[in-house]
């Protein structure tokens, strides 16, 4: 994460402005490390500068590798070429000084996934050896090139704004370009990237040289910060915060989802189909359940739970587990009856959801109980639902760090019957159209808020039949499923809030008001949220943008509305009719009215956060194989700028007329003065005589 | 050799005027010192008697001056060999060193191994 610089350059000599071009908005890769390995990007602590290539044909290719004549180059990527085998080759050859890629749909190729093909192989529940272990059943992500988890020595911007790429290009026509295949002549374009990471190695040295700073140096420097936020849970009966361990008569019922999401570059994470589809659908079940759990009241209580971090090794859910089985939670392993998993339900066009468990589950009689219900809960609707061979282990799935700890019988509910059906997984590219949520031209913000469309409407029936399944799962009666619907345009505002445009009006009545007044760094910044967990409170200030959407539409779908005041609501516990162990209290904006004034209110909700930190970081063991000990390195700054460099000639000739010049003025001085008599006594002779 | 010493030094850098015995005490006061671990000592005693012992005519303390700047020669090439020795491996296996090189070092350099 960056530390805070000091001033800016505002009154910059003019000099500098005359040579060099900042550009503004930088995308880089950064280094992540892990108990074992570093992965990401790293420059030189003085950037790397090159002269700025396209890399557009083949011959492109060929010019930066062996046939250009001005090495180091910076490579401009088209989209079409930032695959494996270019990368590779880039990452093996010295005449690279770095690569800026072009972020765009023209050229993207039918599928690209920088993700390993096995996601989380090492901290699943397969992983005690067996013969399912590493995806050798089944191969998840087949279509992963593995981009994520390469460890390249020089730096990696993405391009993704059009009007900065333009002036990239325009210098590279200026000057770079090639005329009748001749190599161009000097001044060349150059382009010098900074994004030097201080952390190396793996997490466990660079944790132990944090601590070495922190004891014995004067100015203890961080080198690396462990991935960490918040997971949301909520329940449908309010359980008590202050009791932890063993929550006495609950039998509870846990449906589950991740919250996030990642991509080859740093805080970019649009994660459509693989984050987004099961967000929106568990908040659309709880939208649809909620109200039926408190009129008819199933016997069980259902705990609904929203992971941060399950990209790097199930940061949220091991984190829970563990908290749970350390009686350090309001409930534990004994108090769940089953669980039930939303995994990537986006891509379903018609065909059947499926029903994952593996294969020491399946001989489970309640796993078999717990499919046959959801396929009772599918029969009045448009849904098909069918279970892969019996044969085939869990998808990845936070479901697995709790098998992990216990057999309880649980399933995870995906499109895909053998591997993703998502041809962007984890990739910058897995967006808004990824998932086929577009809408007509023409509509305003608001109108595009409620529209329809047809993911929405899939969506809200997958919603409605884990609704109904956990009902039912839960022990409800079956003559209440078909009061349990889910609400179309919920599904279709959170689906335009998290994919389109966060800063839309029902997220602006949701937050407080605070949030809603603030400027450029607010969480409400224009587009679609970024799902990458980021490091937490402690280093960018309060939780991740995402956590708080979730948690305060949850406080919406959930909550009752009271009539505290603000002073009331922000300290509950002086009123005698209010539970701060059982609820919390929201301060929220509210619509805004036709003259835009807000009139916020308190809401009191069963809503929590729960810290979302690896558990091998509290344990202090860096290099834990059981959990993940993903950490972020930090940096100083990261920028980029373009300027004209002039050939090595020139530059050694530059170098040696200086030179030249003072040795010359050196000993221009050294005659002068030794002659000075000679030279300067003419005007002093006269004086001396006239007494 | 701090600052203070240095001028000092220059103040009494012309040896010309001061009398062979107080030579000769600076010449082994300077000796004496460098063992304690300061080899620097030995280096300026080396420069700075190096005229006083071998060029100029015999006087009655040269014999011991001299002997005083070869020994201090003798140990300041014995502290180079070990420190560059050191010095060398230390910058060359450090990386490799993993934790032991952690401990040892004052000051890590950020972003390489």
């Amino acid at each position: 994460s960056p530390e805070f610089l000091g001033l800016g350059c505002v009154l910059c000599s003019s000099v500098e402005q005359k040579i060099y071009v900042v550009l503004n908005e930088t995308v880089p890769c950064v280094r992540l490390l892990n108990a074992t390995h570093q992965i990401g990007c790293q420059s030189s602590i003085s950037g790397d500068t090159g002269v700025l290539h396209v890399l557009e044909t083949e011959s492109d290719l060929d010019w930066i590798l062996s046939s250009g004549p001005h090495p180091p180059y910076m490579v401009i990527m088209e989209t079409a070429f930032f695959n494996r085998s270019v990368m590779m080759r880039m990452k093996n050859s010295s005449r690279v000084a770095g690569v800026a890629v072009i972020i765009s749909k023209t050229g993207l190729a039918d599928n690209f996934s920088p993700h390993t093909t096995c996601p989380n192989q090492n901290t699943g529940v397969e992983s005690y050896g067996s013969d399912l272990a590493n995806c050798n059943g089944t191969v998840w992500n087949p279509l992963g090139n593995g981009l994520s988890y390469e460890d390249f020595s020089f730096p990696v911007f993405a391009l993704k704004d059009e009007n900065q790429t333009q002036v990239l290009r325009k210098c590279y026509e200026d000057h770079n370009q090639r005329v009748n295949g001749s190599a161009p002549q000097y001044p060349l374009c150059a382009m010098q990237l900074f994004s030097h990471m201080h952390a190396v190695t793996d997490t466990v040295t660079c944790m132990r040289r944090t601590d070495l700073q922190n004891r014995f140096s004067i100015n203890p420097e961080v080198l690396c910060d462990p991935l960490s936020d918040f997971n949301v849970w909520t329940s449908t009966r309010p359980l008590n915060n202050s009791a932890k361990g063993h929550a006495a008569d609950e039998s509870v019922v846990i449906a589950a989802t991740r919250l996030d999401g990642r991509s080859f570059f740093w805080e970019q994470a649009p994660a459509a189909e693989g984050t987004v589809s099961g967000i929106v659908t568990l908040l659309a079940t709880i939208q649809a359940l909620y109200p039926v759990t408190q009129e008819a009241p199933p016997p069980r209580n259902i705990f609904f739970s929203f992971f941060q971090g399950e990209a790097f090794d199930y940061i949220g859910s091991s984190k829970m587990v563990y908290d749970m089985e350390k009686n350090d939670f309001v409930i534990d392993m004994n108090n769940v009856h089953s669980m039930l998993e939303i995994g990537q339900v986006g891509l379903l066009s018609g065909r059947s959801l499926w029903m994952h468990s593996d294969p020491v589950s399946r001989q489970n009689k309640s796993v078999s109980e717990m499919m046959s219900r959801i396929q009772s809960a599918a029969a009045g609707l448009k849904l098909t639902v069918d279970h892969p061979s019996v044969s085939q282990p869990l998808p990845p799935s936070s479901f697995q760090r709790f098998l992990r700890a216990r057999r309880i019988p649980g399933l995870v509910l995906a499109d895909h019957n053998t591997s993703f059906t998502n041809r962007y997984y984890e990739s910058m590219y897995d967006d808004a159209e990824n998932l086929n949520v577009t809408y007509p031209p023409g509509l305003t913000p608001d109108e595009q808020l409620v529209y329809e469309t047809d993911a929405a409407k899939s969506l809200a029936e997958v919603a409605t039949l884990v609704a109904r399944s956990l009902y039912l799962q839960a022990g409800g009666e079956e003559n209440n499923l078909n009061n349990i619907t889910a609400d179309p345009k919920i599904v279709a505002q959170l689906l335009y809030g998290f994919l389109v445009q966060k800063n839309n009006s029902w997220f602006r009545s949701l937050l407080p008001p605070e949030v809603t007044k603030k400027g450029v760094n607010s969480i409400l910044s224009p587009g679609p949220p970024q799902f990458y967990i980021g490091l937490g409170p402690r280093v960018h200030g309060p939780a991740h943008s995402v956590t708080r959407f979730v948690q305060y539409i949850l406080a919406n779908l959930t909550g009752t509305v009271t009539n505290l005041t603000e002073s009331q609501c922000q300290n509950p516990s002086e009123l005698s009719t209010e539970n701060k162990d059982l609820f919390s209290y929201f301060w929220v904006s509210g619509p805004a009215s036709v003259n835009g004034t807000r009139e916020p209110f308190c809401v009191r909700a069963s809503v929590r956060l729960s810290k979302a930190v690896s558990p091998a970081f509290e344990l202090l063991e860096y290099g834990s194989r059981n959990y993940s000990t993903w950490t972020e390195s930090r940096w100083k700054s990261i920028r980029a700028r373009i300027f004209l460099v002039a050939s090595r000639e020139l530059e050694m000739l530059t170098l040696g007329v200086g030179v030249a010049v003072l040795l010359l003025s050196l000993l221009v001085t050294y005659f002068i003065s030794s002659k000075a008599e000679l030279l300067f006594s003419s005007a002093r002779e006269t004086p001396t005589t006239t007494y | 050799m701090d600052l203070s010493s240095v001028f000092f030094i220059g103040n009494i850098m012309n040896l010309e005027r001061i009398p062979n015995e107080e030579k000769l005490s600076l010449c082994r006061r300077y000796y004496l010192g460098g063992f304690a671990f300061l080899p620097f000592l030995w280096l300026v005693n080396v420069l700075w008697f190096f005229r006083e012992a071998f060029l100029k005519p015999t006087y009655t303390e040269q014999l011991q001056i001299k002997s005083y700047v070869k020994k201090s020669a003798l140990g300041l090439i014995v502290w180079v060999a070990v420190l560059t020795t050191w010095i060398t491996i230390f910058q060359h296996f450090r990386a490799q060193w993993g934790e032991v090189g952690d401990y040892l070092s004052f000051t890590i350099p950020l972003g390489t191994a």
